[in-house]
This record gives structure tokens, C-alpha cells and sequence, in this order.
């Protein structure tokens, strides 16, 4: 029982994560119509960026990670501007290849920049805490609980507020948009910006759990790739859901079965549930 | 208040419009007659900056309009309802309408008037303002879409083909609302129909659309008698 408590607070904390970077990554998907490939690899860069306002420029840890959510903003803006809006009007095949190479620029940077090996940020909360029998470090808890506050503020921010619902105007019609006076190209940026500084927020919350490094992001990128197929392409209640799905197969699959075998369970998972529901768990029928 | 100085779009490399010049005066209700792939919805959709022409000068009051994208010439007081009504169709009724008011959002008690102004005019989008876009009939989508491009509070209204796909009932009903924002409003109406029965009964004058040019212009007292709108869109 007690395992079986620890692998579901695990899947929770590995889901939290997961469900904020599919969120972005979803985000984006309204937006571009394509999913952005490169969106693991900023995931990864923004890891490396708190790691260096840590243990270079001695910047404390939320410091550190809010410096590096902005600067991962201004890069995701950077990337929307070279990457993607210039092959706009271009076959999808063209902004994939431009993906590709944006993504690999990322990890040979990084690479190149503090070496291939895996690095650690240290804890800032290492203490163990006790929730009903079960006990976990603070630095968990406080993944889970960022990763909501995170989740809640963006709903916030996407159904309450005008910007926010600029962006699902334009996901839902790109000409509509442009014809009630919203700057299609600024929407674009904001998108990105967010989807970016969310998940410089994510690798930054688990780097000091996990360690990071430049191959981290292909990954990872992958995992929000299924979980934002697994919940509905564009859906946001989808990647939600479907991070937190992710994370607790993972975590159940890898501690009663094997660790070794997680990610066959992760990606055997979708499979499935695309057998089942080709559209994904909150796919939605074409409507209007 | 319009006016097209020789104006030409090419799409796909096909000039879906040429050599178009008209002017639209401040009040008036103007109609733009066409059959299908006549260049109404190109025409338009250069009007309003999702198409740049490739020839021509488009001014709206004195400015030119040929080089600024669709969301600056909304905020000029010209707003396109657009063919295919494009809606937000997983947005509400009332969040339709307030994007439609997305240009002047910190204007919240001129967006109140406009609101109760559109409101006034279709009911029913009062009436199920909660309701998701994408689940309304054809005819309901229409009233929507017309309601949020009056939500930007626009001097010159264009209309592409309002009654398209809509029973006669309903289609008269909208005539009768398109009606009501010209004389009663006051605001500028420049609408596109191949139902030129329904268009020349309510507006003043039109021109006719053939191929991408403007083949023929006048009241629309006459046009209704003309012989060849007769027999290209009135079935005589
Ligand atoms: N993207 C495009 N590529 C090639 N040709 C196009 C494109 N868009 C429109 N056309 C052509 O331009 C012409 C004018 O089309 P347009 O949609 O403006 O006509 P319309 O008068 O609005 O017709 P309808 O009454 O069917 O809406 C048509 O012959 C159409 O086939
Ligand atoms: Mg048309």
C-alpha cells in the first residue's frame, strides 16, 4: 500500500511537469497548426539557464528560475520570428526541417557550452516531508504544487482576460481573428513566449530532483508530443489531463513492473489509446 | 468615404479581380452583384487588408489602405463580415461578440451601448449569449457574425453574402436588419450578394461584378429592370 501511495504521489509529481509542458506545447499547436519540435529542447535550455544564474551567478533558486522563464520567453519569441512565421504560408514539411535544425542548434549550444554530461542543481529544499504515512522530499511537493498554481493561473489567464482569449481566438479562426483587429503576428508571440517560460518554469522546478542535460530535451519533448496527441491536438483540459495520465503510468509501470521499461509503457499507453479513441481522450468533433 | 482607384488581386495567380475603381460615399447602402467566382469575396477580402491588390489604390477617408494589414483597417472604422462567417466556434455567443469589440477594449461603457445596440437587433444572441458559436444554425451563425463585426462600432460595414445558404424566412429577416444599420445607424453599407432580388430591393445603388471587373453600375431601381441582371440573377 505504502509503495503503491509513493508510486501515485511519483506519477503525480512526473505528471505535473509533463502537464506543463504539453500545456505549452498545446498552446502553440493552436497557433501553428504544427506542433513545435523544438519545444523539448527550450525545456531543456531553460534547465541550463537556472543552472547558470545558480552556480554562476550565485542568484537564489526562484530568482534564478524567474530570470530564466523571461529569458526563455524572449528566446521562444526569437524562435516563433526565425523558426516558424517566415515558412507561415510554406508547406508544413519546410517549418519541420527548420524545427529540426533549431532543436539541434539547442543541444550543440548547450553541449558546447557546459559539456555533455549530466549536471545537478543543488536542493534547495531537501528536507523530507510526511503526508499521511508517505514521505517525500520538500522539493517534490513544491513541483506539484508550482505545477498547479502554474495550470490554474494559465486557465486564469486564457479564459478571464482578454489576451488569453485572443489566443483561442485565433487557434479557433486565424481570419476571423484578423478580421475583429487582433494582430495575428503579436497573438503568435505572446504564444510562444508562454509556452516557453512555462517550461523553463518546469525544468527548473524538477532540476534539482532529477539532473539535466543537453539530451533531456528530445525526450522530453517527445513525452509532451504523445501526451498533446493522447489529450486532443490543441486541447488544453487534454494536456493537462494527459500529463498526469502519463506521469502515473510511468510511475506505476516503472515500480511494480520496471524502471527500465517506463517510457515502453508511456508510449505503449498511447497506442492504445489512440486504437481506441483516434481523436484523443478530449479530441473534439469539427464543429461550426 | 471608399474609394478603388483600378484595383486588381491576383490569387493563385489567377487575377480574381481587375482593374476595379468604384466610390462609396459617406450614408450610403451600396449592393455588389455577382454570380459565383465573380471576384465579390476577393474584392472584399482586399478591402480589408487579408489580400494585398497587386495594382490599385484602395483609400478609406483619404487614407490608403494598400499596405496596412487587416488589423489596423479594422481599427480605421471598417469592418468586413466576412464569406464563410468565420466565428470563434468554441468561444461563447458574448465572448464572439466582445472579440468583435476587440479594437476599442478599454471602452467598456461604448462597448456596453454597442452590446445592447446588437442585442437589440438579434435577440437571440441575447438569449443564448452562453452558448458555444460552433453549435448555432446557419442562420443564427449570420446574426452572430453580424453582430460582432458592429461590435467594433464600424463607419463602413461590408457584407459578403449575408444570405448565403439561408432559408427565405430567415433571409429576410436579416435583409430587414441590414436595412435597419443603414438608415437607422446611420453606418455605411457596402454588402455583396448573387440574391440580387434581396440586395436591390434595399440598397440604393450597386454595381455588377463579372469576371473580376465592374461591368455595369447604377440606382438599384434601375439595375432591378435592367436586362441583363434579369437574366443573370433574377431567373427572367
Ligand atoms: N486561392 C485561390 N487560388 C486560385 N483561384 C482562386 C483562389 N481564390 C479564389 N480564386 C478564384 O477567383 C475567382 C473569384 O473568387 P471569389 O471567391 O472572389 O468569387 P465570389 O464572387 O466571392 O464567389 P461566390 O459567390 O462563390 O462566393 C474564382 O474564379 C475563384 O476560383
Ligand atoms: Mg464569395
Amino acid at each position: 500500500m505504502d509503495l503503491f501511495l509513493q508510486q501515485i504521489l511519483n506519477g503525480i509529481m512526473l505528471g505535473s511537469t509533463y502537464a506543463v509542458v504539453a500545456l505549452g506545447l498545446t498552446l502553440v499547436f493552436g497557433i501553428l497548426h504544427i506542433p513545435n519540435f523544438a519545444h523539448g529542447h527550450l525545456y531543456m535550455l531553460g534547465g541550463y539557464v537556472t543552472f547558470f544564474f545558480i552556480t554562476l551567478l550565485g542568484f537564489g533558486f526562484w530568482t534564478a528560475m524567474i530570470s530564466s522563464m523571461i529569458i526563455l520567453a524572449l528566446i521562444g519569441i526569437l524562435v516563433e520570428r526565425v523558426v516558424y512565421r517566415p515558412l507561415r504560408d510554406q508547406p508544413h514539411i519546410n517549418s519541420f526541417i527548420s524545427a529540426i535544425g533549431a532543436l539541434m542548434f539547442l543541444e550543440t549550444f548547450v553541449v558546447v557550452a557546459w559539456g555533455p554530461q549530466g549536471q545537478r542543481i543543488p536542493n534547495p529544499y531537501p528536507n523530507p516531508v510526511e503526508i499521511g504515512g508517505i514521505i517525500l522530499t520538500q522539493q517534490r511537493l513544491l513541483v506539484i504544487i508550482a505545477a498547479i498554481v502554474l495550470i490554474v493561473l494559465l486557465q486564469l489567464f486564457l479564459k478571464k482576460t482578454t489576451p488569453g482569449t485572443t489566443i483561442e481566438a485565433v487557434a479557433q479562426n486565424r481570419e476571423g481573428a484578423m478580421l475583429v483587429g487582433i494582430n495575428v503576428n503579436r497573438v503568435s508571440s505572446m504564444t510562444f513566449a508562454i509556452s516557453t517560460a512555462t517550461a523553463a518554469a518546469a525544468a527548473s522546478l524538477v532540476a534539482p530532483i532529477f539532473m539535466i542535460s543537453p539530451s533531456m530535451g528530445a525526450l522530453l519533448g517527445m513525452k509532451a508530443f504523445v501526451i498533446v496527441i493522447l489529450g486532443g491536438l490543441g486541447s488544453v483540459p487534454g494536456a493537462i489531463f494527459g500529463g498526469y495520465i502519463l506521469g502515473l503510468i510511468e510511475a506505476l509501470g516503472g515500480g511494480y513492473i520496471s524502471a527500465d521499461y517506463k517510457d515502453v509503457f508511456a508510449f505503449g499507453a498511447l497506442i492504445l489509446i489512440l486504437a481506441i479513441r483516434p481523436t484523443g481522450l478530449f479530441g473534439r468533433e469539427e464543429v461550426g | 468615404m471608399l474609394k478603388l482607384t483600378n484595383v486588381t488581386t491576383v490569387v493563385g495567380g489567377f487575377p480574381a479581380v481587375r482593374d476595379v475603381s468604384l466610390e462609396i460615399k459617406k450614408g450610403e447602402f451600396v449592393a455588389l452583384l455577382g454570380s459565383n467566382g465573380a471576384g465579390k469575396t476577393t474584392l472584399f477580402r482586399t478591402i480589408a487588408g487579408v489580400l494585398k491588390p497587386s495594382k490599385g489604390v484602395i483609400e478609406f477617408n483619404g487614407k490608403q489602405l494598400n499596405n496596412l494589414p487587416a488589423h489596423k483597417i479594422v481599427m480605421l472604422g471598417l469592418s468586413l463580415c466576412p464569406e464563410g462567417r468565420q466565428l470563434f466556434p468554441h468561444l461563447s455567443v458574448y465572448k464572439n461578440l466582445m472579440m468583435g469589440a476587440y479594437t476599442r477594449r478599454n471602452d467598456h461603457k461604448g462597448i456596453q451601448l454597442s452590446l445592447e445596440q446588437v442585442y437589440e437587433l438579434f435577440p437571440i444572441l441575447k438569449e443564448r449569449k452562453n452558448q458555444l458559436a460552433g453549435t448555432f444554425s446557419g442562420g443564427q451563425q449570420q446574426m452572430l457574425a453580424i453582430g460582432r463585426a458592429l461590435m467594433s462600432k464600424p463607419d463602413m460595414l461590408l457584407l459578403d453574402e449575408p444570405s448565403i445558404g439561408l432559408a427565405p424566412l430567415v433571409v429576410q429577416k436579416i435583409a430587414d436588419v441590414i436595412k435597419n444599420i443603414s438608415k437607422e445607424m446611420g453606418t455605411t453599407v457596402f454588402l455583396s450578394e448573387q440574391n440580387a432580388n434581396m440586395a436591390l430591393m434595399i440598397t440604393d445603388r450597386g454595381y455588377v461584378l463579372e469576371n473580376g471587373k465592374i461591368v455595369l453600375a447604377g440606382p438599384s431601381s434601375e439595375l432591378i429592370y435592367n436586362e441583363t441582371v434579369k437574366k443573370a440573377y433574377l431567373g427572367a
